[in-house]
């Protein structure tokens, strides 16, 4: 129980905080544990601030790779677990050993070729990062292999081709897998900040993320603490929200990986 | 005319060769069973015909037309599978037509085509439920029916009614009984089950160590095996094989010496076999009767009795050591532990030679 | 089947083609750059001289880069024994089917899916000593507000406890889901067998947890070895340097000052120690006779 309060008693703060005025909060922010409280700090947001614009921009890029990611790892996946080609299980493990490259590792190489490609402050240059990582092609190769081999097998003599097979057959049994991946892919897109920090450097490319930073580190000239935290509670909003609508593939997902 | 023909098919994965030169002519209409245990290239044998696997060497012909180049959907054929392979984010009714969309069938023609499957197969209520909410006899069915409606020349059967329980087993047994006067088509399935093989099929190929053993009528298997393989493995309780020496005699038939001494008098012509070689006899249960011990006939301990209420089958062993089943009445009254006599009709025991081929007992034996 | 032809063998490499592409231009192209560049000398204008072992030469010497490394082990020190110990007590107390544990594992999992950057504003306002809460609390019972952030002994188990708030969520459904693979019956027999409480922890339910125990603690090793941005964000490393992790040494190596060069050399050496993490990982994990 103490436990549990400890763990909400920093969320319960800044939700206080966030109703609070912030005049008040100048003088003694302990006055956020007494009423008169106020949703002055949601207006500001809801219409002032530049939330709206980075939170679209946070919608675009986290969609985009979780689109991105779920079509090249159901290909790649589909690809490794049911076809054979040259060269098959050495590709498998070189993609298997990325799993072992730490970000910055790569980061500083990667920004200085996306500046060679005019790729900086762009969707695309936000987004691509996000599809190399390769644990996806490992979780729907694995997913796909899990599928019996009997149903390509009466697809085959029911005189599908390859490509209806993956479309028609196996794909649609791999919706569960595809939630999942989506998911993750979503929420780890949505709460990525060391790449979109060096890549969008223009407010108007800013995710939420790199926004929030941003408001964070020019607290002195902001409006105030108030406001500084009804932005934090408007943007963890929509990750909270994701998070309880799909809470079930999440969990899922997490059992998955210590199964092994 | 012929339906299915295979000539000298091979196969290998790597250097582990699965068959070995196969051939086999099906009649037009045909019920085949490949009966063997597992392993011995029933299966692949089943899937190269498919088109799932690719021959090594040899050839495909269904109707006269050469099918092993073509893929699989392209070659007359429909299959159902062991685990039944229901595509199931499908309902039964989309699950029978994804074949025939495919073969560009009008729409229409599709309708009519499941309309009827599922009449013949009673299942016109479930047709727009999904696999996962069938019983595993209505699955059977779905997948027989997805089979159907494709009109195929030829139907291939992988082990269709082992996941079914015993109860159900005996009642698909006889719809496929049913079902095969249906259809305009031959049929082949693959069995281990000798019980499956020898109720449904014109004739049974016999499958083991990569080769076809033997090719014949169910009873021409079951009376006339070709070696002591198929004599083994085709019959329940098992043939009992012993080891036996040939006596020399002037009779046209051959006598043989039991290891302990018994002395029997075959049906089998002795010509070609030589005295003293060794032979193997094969007497099935139903030959040997039990007996009072007086004198003469062999002696055994009982160690098993499995009765079954009409008859009952003995489980003994023979003072050498040799085990051998015997059959006696339904309400016998033999216990374990028991010593009793055995009498071997002489008349219905065949003879091995020590490269396994049989001799059997000449002309009204079978 | 027809596998053998050419046509469909190339049919195969289509689907994992676009995939690779990716891979080899966004991940292993800047990999192997990272590797040449860590031997050059490199400026902001892409004027590049090769240096050899130089860059790693200095970072031997750079007092700087032993403080970050001496942080980044003292922060994983901290971190992952605690949050190891606290998130498999929490699955402990949580592993049972009721409303309230189905919602306080909720609760313990939510804070994982925010965004660093959201973490760190609210646990700036926690622990700033002119209006957070800890001062707030502090100040009512008549004590001084504690300088977390600015003081040199403060500022890492401040990062500490921030982190571990932060990543408590996944360990804890990593040891929940392995305490779900225990069968319920050897918990039965253990039961038959008289063993109380304590025994059935330490001789049942931690041998079964060993895989998962490896997986916690290695994940988070590796991830708190690259730890970052609650540092840049809450301390941004100060004072003086006392709470600068690797990774932010990095960062500013290379987009603050712009030695690119001596960046990469820096980041090679943070990614040796990762991957013996990792390696560390599947060496303890291998299956073992018996199991």
């Amino acid at each position: 129980m103490l436990g549990a309060m400890l763990m909400a008693a920093p969320l319960v703060w800044t939700l206080l905080l966030s109703l609070k005025a912030n005049s008040e909060l100048m003088r003694d922010s302990g006055t956020a544990f007494s009423a008169p409280y106020t949703l002055e700090n949601y207006r500001a947001v809801l219409q002032g601030s530049s939330a709206f614009r980075w939170l679209l921009n946070s919608l675009i890029v986290s969609t985009g790779t979780m689109i991105g990611v779920l079509i090249l790892c159901s290909l790649a996946g589909y690809g490794f677990a049911r076809l054979e080609f040259p060269f098959r299980r050495t590709l498998f493990v070189f993609v298997l050993l990325g799993l072992a490259i730490p970000e910055q590792a790569v980061i500083l190489p990667r920004h200085q070729l996306f500046a060679a490609l005019h790729l900086h402050n762009s969707y695309p240059g936000l987004i691509l990062p996000g599809l190399a990582g390769p644990f996806g092609v490992f979780f729907m190769t694995q997913y796909f292999r899990a599928i019996p081999r009997e149903l390509d097998e009466a697809a085959m003599l029911d005189g599908a081709s390859r490509l209806r097979i993956f479309w028609k057959v196996l794909l649609p049994l791999t919706l569960p897998a595809q939630a999942t991946l989506g998911v993750f892919t979503f929420l780890a897109a949505w709460n990525d900040y060391w790449w979109p920090l060096i890549s969008a450097t223009r407010s108007e490319r800013f995710t939420l993320t790199v926004g929030l930073a941003s408001a964070q580190m020019n607290y002195a000239q902001t409006s105030g603490l108030g406001f500084l935290m009804a932005q934090a509670v408007f943007a963890s909003l929509p990750i909270l929200i994701v998070y309880l609508l799909f809470q079930k593939q999440i969990v899922r997902a997490i059992a998955g990986t210590s199964g092994r | 005319m012929a339906s299915l023909e295979l000539s000298n098919v091979r196969k290998a994965y790597g250097a582990t060769p699965v068959l070995d030169d196969v051939s086999l002519t099906m009649a037009a209409r045909e019920f085949v069973a490949f009966l063997g245990p597992s392993g011995s290239g029933k299966s692949t044998l089943l899937r190269i015909i498919a088109g799932l696997e690719t021959a090594d060497a040899g050839e495909v012909r269904l109707d006269g037309r050469r099918i092993d180049t073509l893929a699989p959907g392209d070659r007359g054929v429909a299959m159902v599978f062991q685990h039944y392979a229901l595509y199931p984010h499908m309902s039964v009714r989309e699950n029978m037509a994804f074949g025939l969309r495919n073969a560009g069938v009008p729409r229409q023609e599709i309708a009519a085509r499941i309309d009827e499957a599922a009449r013949v197969l009673e299942i016109e209520t479930q047709l727009d439920k999904k696999p996962g909410q069938l019983s595993g006899g209505q699955r059977q069915r779905v997948a027989i029916g997805r089979a159907i409606v494709k009109q195929p020349r030829l139907f291939l059967l992988d082990e269709p009614l082992s996941n079914l329980d015993a109860a159900l087993r005996t009642r698909t047994r006889v719809e496929l009984a049913q079902l095969r006067q249906r259809v305009d088509a031959a049929v082949i399935m693959v069995t281990h089950d000798q019980a499956e093989a020898m109720t449904l099929a014109d004739r049974i190929v016999v499958m083991h160590d990569r080769a076809i053993q033997q090719i014949g009528a169910p009873m021409e298997i079951y009376g006339r095996p070709a070696n002591a393989f198929v004599a083994r493995f085709v019959g329940s309780p098992a043939m009992t094989l012993a080891p036996v020496s040939l006596l020399a005699d002037e009779s046209a038939f051959a006598a043989v010496r039991l290891g302990e001494g018994a002395r029997i008098e075959t049906r089998v012509p002795r010509d070609g076999l030589a005295v003293g070689a060794p032979l193997e006899l094969g007497v099935r249960p139903e030959n040997v009767q039990v007996v009072e011990t007086s004198g003469g006939v062999p002696e055994a301990k009982v160690e098993l009795v499995e009765r079954l209420g009409d008859r009952t089958f003995v489980y003994a062993r023979l003072a050498d050591g040799l085990s051998i089943t015997a059959e006696d009445a339904g309400g016998s009254r033999v216990r374990i532990g028991d010593t009793i006599g055995l009498r071997i009709d002489g008349a219905a025991v065949h003879l091995f030679t020590p490269d396994g081929r049989a001799r059997h007992a000449a002309a009204a034996a079978a | 089947m027809t596998a053998g032809r050419p046509a469909r063998r190339l049919e195969g490499l289509a689907f994992v083609t676009p995939f690779l592409i990716v891979y080899l231009v966004i991940l292993i192209y800047p990999l192997l750059m990272g590797f040449v560049l860590s031997f050059q000398r490199a400026d902001l204008f892409g004027a590049r001289t090769f240096v050899g072992i130089d860059n790693y030469a200095r970072l031997a010497a750079d007092p700087v880069f032993h403080q970050a490394l001496g942080n980044t082990f003292k922060l994983t020190l901290l971190i992952v024994p605690a949050l190891t110990v606290i998130t498999l007590a929490l699955a402990l107390a949580l592993n049972r089917p009721t409303r309230g544990a189905a919602w306080l594992r909720g609760l313990f999992f939510s804070s994982s899916v925010l965004s660093v950057t959201i973490v760190t504003l609210i646990w700036r306002f926690v622990l700033t000593p002119d209006a957070g809460l800890v001062a707030e609390i502090l100040q009512a019972i008549g004590a001084e507000p504690i300088p977390f952030l600015s003081d040199r002994n403060l500022a890492i188990p401040a990062l500490a406890v921030t982190t571990i708030w932060w990543s408590i969520g996944l360990p804890m459904m990593l040891f929940l889901a392995g305490l779900q693979q225990i069968p319920e019956d050897i918990y039965e027999a253990a039961a038959l067998d008289r063993a109380g409480r304590w025994t059935r922890f330490w001789r049942i339910t931690l041998p079964s947890l060993r895989r998962t125990v490896i997986l916690v603690v290695m994940l988070q090793t590796a991830a708190q070895l690259q730890l970052f941005g609650q540092a840049q964000l809450l301390t941004a490393g100060g004072p003086s340097g006392a709470s600068r992790p690797v990774v932010l040494f990095i960062y500013e190596a290379s987009f603050v000052r712009w030695e690119l060069g001596y960046a990469a050399a820096a980041a090679e050496i943070l990614f040796m120690l990762v991957l013996l993490v990792t390696l560390a990982q599947y060496w303890a994990a291998r299956p073992r006779e018996g199991e």
